[in-house]
């Protein structure tokens, strides 16, 4: 039932580089994007809304005089397709001469593929009343977990990504991302006390990542957290030791240090880890990497430059040894790119982003670590964080926590954040467990574009880290 | 932008998609079209980093039957792809279940235009023109301090929309809007000087653009120094951009249906003391010549000016159709549309905060102790109304007077604690889009969470 696949000439990015390229563009990118997309919103038993949405165009990208230009259009005609390498030549002239941070792209190889990522069960071929059928046993399970349940909505989206990318290196790749979410999200009450518990899943796959979820009965997790989370309290305030689950030691990966080892943030002066390249950045015990080969919702094949996807190894011991490139920030800092470089559709250029960013494992237990701790936070679950980079201070709200005296948890806690100096955190981190996970699917949003990323770590500990809270 | 303006008709593809709607036998249905063009500057490091120019266009429409809604959504207006739109969105209104909470979408009452919401100066700008404004706020953050680090930008652009119901209503709009933004970094040894400033409005004359440079600069050269701070309960001062969020917190828990049922902290306060009895705040959609104002609302509804907080009292939520239904009062035209993508909310225009009788100054000398914040973003969970907040920029206030910047500091608490515990309010403060109005405020006790 949704709409139909709507196809690019392909000569019609082809013919967009060359022509870029005969007016003067040294380097000339033409992108095409497309995503189509269906929804489900189940609220108290009442699937009451599904849509369906189409997204697509072209975004072009040039160098001229060592100027960068882009424009992008969704009306993917040939004769609009011309007026925005128009508007993108034009642009880069445009700019005046001084004040500019002079534009340079690192050499490719020439590149052709087409990548399919296969999902199990493609969404379109589930009739919508059967999906709506899933996502109403889902939603029933919530809202029959207690009487404290007051409303339940349950969610479900999945998109189909197709991006081609074509550019003056003869690079020319084509991939095609299915991915599928459930969000469960269940507020409790009793009295006046409300609580929210939300769960949630999915990322690169078909239709078979919602039944996956359904066998882990994540909308009852959801629900359970709710209830339990009225009888929480209010955390203690001040500075602890805190004990962080993999959701929230990703947010912590992906927010505290993953956005400083972003290049362009490195190149622009906005990373406190600028100038620490093969330093001491964070204990010997701490192993940092993005992997957009993995699986998880950051996963790629090739990124929005056309570049080939490998690994990053970001800290290994401790020491910091890498950082996230584009073709600039490569040809500027003369590395080699990794495939850094997503938009979040046509209507911007690729910029510097993560993908599946982790902490690597350790051999520690998960009661050997809290065995340790005389008085401190575990906390599980992440809400939202942010990091001002250049001042190296970031926050994470997390889900829940339990207050920890002499090794065993104690109260239950609600509405915790935590604060803290990533530099100081990083050196901090005085145990890490084996226990690894990578389970955080979301949108991480920068310069105005959200993208799919992914994050996991095992269990581990963080000394002296401020706990907010209003008790 | 000047040589790629051309009037889009918006007109044509929405009334074939109504047209086409209207053989589908469905109870209510409406089409959205917009066009959009933009040019951007980006500004990263020590200078122009690229340039952008995007046109943007799509049709949503939203269908009901048996009161299911079935929506879709195409960035295109070709013939063919608004009968695939129609074609979705009703298909999908016969899959969708009975909303018992829906009672309709609105008539069409019309109401005298807002005016000074485009400029044709704006979409006359061009990339030379966009990159002069990115320069000048670039020198203005070096005229403070050299060897700044800065991050931000330019933009300006122009939208034009066109909305069609079955329930009659026709509006079309059409706006510009430019705004400018950079963070500044500076170092000195070790240390780090770090802060932003931004300015957004309809008409070129609504930002001033070294303004903002000279203010991210200043405010960067202030954070030099900063310092851990102890836990303690002490009073708060909020500068008008940290007090926003407060009352912008505040706003999204009274909106529409999440409100309306029982879903947030906010939702039996109605009638209730939340403030002091000389606070006042009130929504106003139809201020001339700022951003967040519209003569209609999302759905085709005149916007009003509301009073929010009257004598500290809580005296109305912001209401769509669809929430005020569920309330069963008239909709106060605060229904919000995301463009195209058919997703209609509620929401906020311009909140305009009264001012009071004290002044920033008076705040600070009258604290023995205290911290003036001034960036933080306290916006609570709407549930339960809690925040646990960075103080992302602020100083100790010792004696009346500022003694440093603060780092690694966190304050929490409920929000309606903040509204209760404001004790005073200044008579100057800021306006924000040529629409929203805080004053800065001073709250007595919060808990701050540091070494």
């Amino acid at each position: 039932m949704g709409l139909s696949h709507l196809t690019l000439d392909g000569h019609l990015l082809e013919s967009a580089v060359r022509r870029g390229t005969e007016q003067g563009a040294s380097f000339c990118e033409a992108r095409f994007f497309e995503e189509r997309s269906s929804n489900i919103v189940v609220e108290n038993g009442v699937a009451k809304t599904l849509g369906s949405g189409i997204a697509r165009g072209v975004g072009i990208r040039v160098i001229v005089n060592r100027r960068w230009g882009f424009a992008s259009t969704n009306r993917t005609t040939s004769e609009e397709v011309d007026k925005a390498l128009s508007d993108a030549i034009g642009g880069a002239k445009a700019i005046a001469t001084e004040g500019i941070e002079d534009a340079q792209v690192v050499n490719q190889k020439s590149a052709s593929d087409s990548v399919t990522h296969k999902a199990k069960v493609s969404p379109d071929d589930v009739d919508p009343a059967e999906k709506v059928r899933v996502m109403l046993e889902l939603d029933r399970i919530a809202r029959t977990y207690s009487d404290k349940v007051k409303d339940t909505f349950t969610t479900y989206r999945d998109t189909v990504t197709t991006t081609l990318v074509h550019n003056s290196f003869s690079v020319r790749v084509e991939e095609v991302t299915p991915r599928t979410y459930a969000y469960c999200r269940v507020i409790s009450r009793e009295g006046t006390n409300l609580q929210t518990g939300i769960e949630y899943g999915g990322g690169v796959a078909g239709f078979e990542a919602v039944n996956r979820l359904q066998d882990e009965q994540f909308s009852r997790k959801a629900a359970e957290k709710a209830v339990k989370l009225l009888s929480a309290h209010p955390p203690p305030t001040g500075t602890f030791s805190v004990l962080v689950d993999h959701r929230v030691g990703g947010l912590f990966m992906h927010e505290a240090f993953g956005h400083n080892s972003e290049a362009d943030s490195v190149l622009a002066g906005q990373s406190i880890i600028a100038d620490k390249m093969g330093q001491q950045v964070a204990s010997e015990i701490v192993t940092i990497v993005d992997d957009p080969t993995i699986p998880g919702n950051g996963h790629f094949v090739y990124d929005h430059e056309g570049v080939r996807a490998e690994p990053h190894m970001i800290v290994r011991g401790g020491v910091l040894v890498g950082f996230l490139h584009s073709l600039e920030s490569a040809a500027k800092m003369n590395v080699q790119p990794q495939g850094s470089a997503r938009a979040r559709s046509h209507q911007f250029p690729p910029i510097i982003r993560m993908s599946n960013t982790y902490l690597a494992p350790r051999d520690m237990a998960f009661d050997e670590i809290l065995q340790d701790m005389k008085l401190g936070v575990y906390l599980t679950g992440m809400n939202s964080g942010y990091v001002e980079t250049q001042k190296g201070q970031f926050t994470c709200k997390v889900e829940q926590g339990w207050l920890i005296e002499k090794g065993e948890l104690k109260d239950h806690l609600r509405d915790v954040s935590i604060n803290g100096l990533t530099l100081d955190a990083l050196k901090n981190i005085s145990a890490v467990g084996e226990d690894f996970k990578m389970d955080s699917p979301g949108t991480c949003g920068k310069m105005g574009q959200g993208i799919p990323i992914d994050a996991g770590a095992p269990h581990f500990r963080i000394d002296g880290i401020v706990v907010g809270g209003r008790q | 932008m000047t040589e790629d303006i051309q009037r889009m008709d918006l007109i044509t593809p929405v009334e074939k998609a109504t047209r086409l709607l209207s053989q589908k036998d469905l109870d209510f249905y409406e089409a959205f079209a917009s066009h959009s063009r933009s040019v951007r500057v980006t500004i990263l490091g020590k200078g122009i980093k690229d340039t952008g120019s995007s046109v943007d266009l799509g049709m949503g429409v939203r269908a009901y039957r048996d009161k299911g809604l079935g929506t879709a959504y195409s960035q295109s207006l070709d013939p063919a792809d608004v009968e695939r739109t129609v074609a979705t969105a009703t298909a999908y209104a016969r899959v969708a279940q009975p909303d018992p909470f829906f009672k309709g979408i609105p008539a069409a009452p019309k109401a005298p235009d807002v005016r000074f919401l485009f400029d044709q100066e704006v979409t006359d700008l061009g990339i030379e023109s966009v990159s002069g404004f990115a320069k000048e706020m670039m020198d203005a953050v070096r005229d403070v301090r050299p060897g700044p680090m800065c991050e931000g930008g330019v933009s300006v652009g122009s939208t034009s929309s066109y909305l069609m119901t079955s329930t009659g209503v026709s509006v079309e709009d059409e706006r510009t809007v430019l705004s400018g933004s950079i963070s500044a970094t500076y170092r000195q040894g070790e240390d780090i000087g770090s802060s932003s400033e931004f300015e957004y409005g309809v008409s070129l004359a609504d930002v001033d653009f070294g303004w903002v440079g000279k203010r991210a600069g200043q405010k960067a050269v202030e954070q030099f120094g900063s310092r851990r701070v102890g836990s303690a309960v002490l009073p708060m001062i909020l500068v008008p951009e940290a007090a926003s969020s407060v009352f912008f917190g505040l706003m999204m828990a009274i909106s529409g249906e999440q409100v309306v049922k029982g879903r947030t902290f906010a939702s039996g306060l109605l009638g209730k003391r939340i403030a002091p009895d000389w606070m006042e705040v009130c929504d106003d959609g139809r201020i001339a010549g700022a951003v967040s104002s519209a003569t209609y609302d999302g759905e085709g509804v005149p916007t009003k000016m509301v009073s929010v907080v009257t004598a500290g009292i809580l005296s109305t939520f912001l209401h769509n159709s669809y929430s005020a239904g569920i309330a069963g009062v008239e909709t106060n035209g605060h229904a919000q549309r995301a463009g195209y993508g058919v997703y209609v909310g509620a929401g906020p225009t311009n909140v305009v905060v009264k001012a009071g009788q004290s002044s920033l100054d008076e705040m600070i000398v009258e604290t023995k102790k205290g911290v003036l914040v001034t960036s933080a973003d306290f916006t609570p969970s709407p549930v339960t109304g809690e925040f646990s907040s960075t103080i992302d920029e602020g100083f100790l206030v010792e004696n009346g007077e500022k003694r440093h910047a603060v780092k690694n500091l966190m304050a929490g608490g409920h929000i309606l604690d903040l509204c209760r515990n404001t004790d005073m309010m200044s008579k100057e403060g800021r306006t924000f889009g040529k629409g929203h109005f805080f004053p800065s405020m001073r709250i007595s006790t919060i808990r701050f969470s540091g070494d």
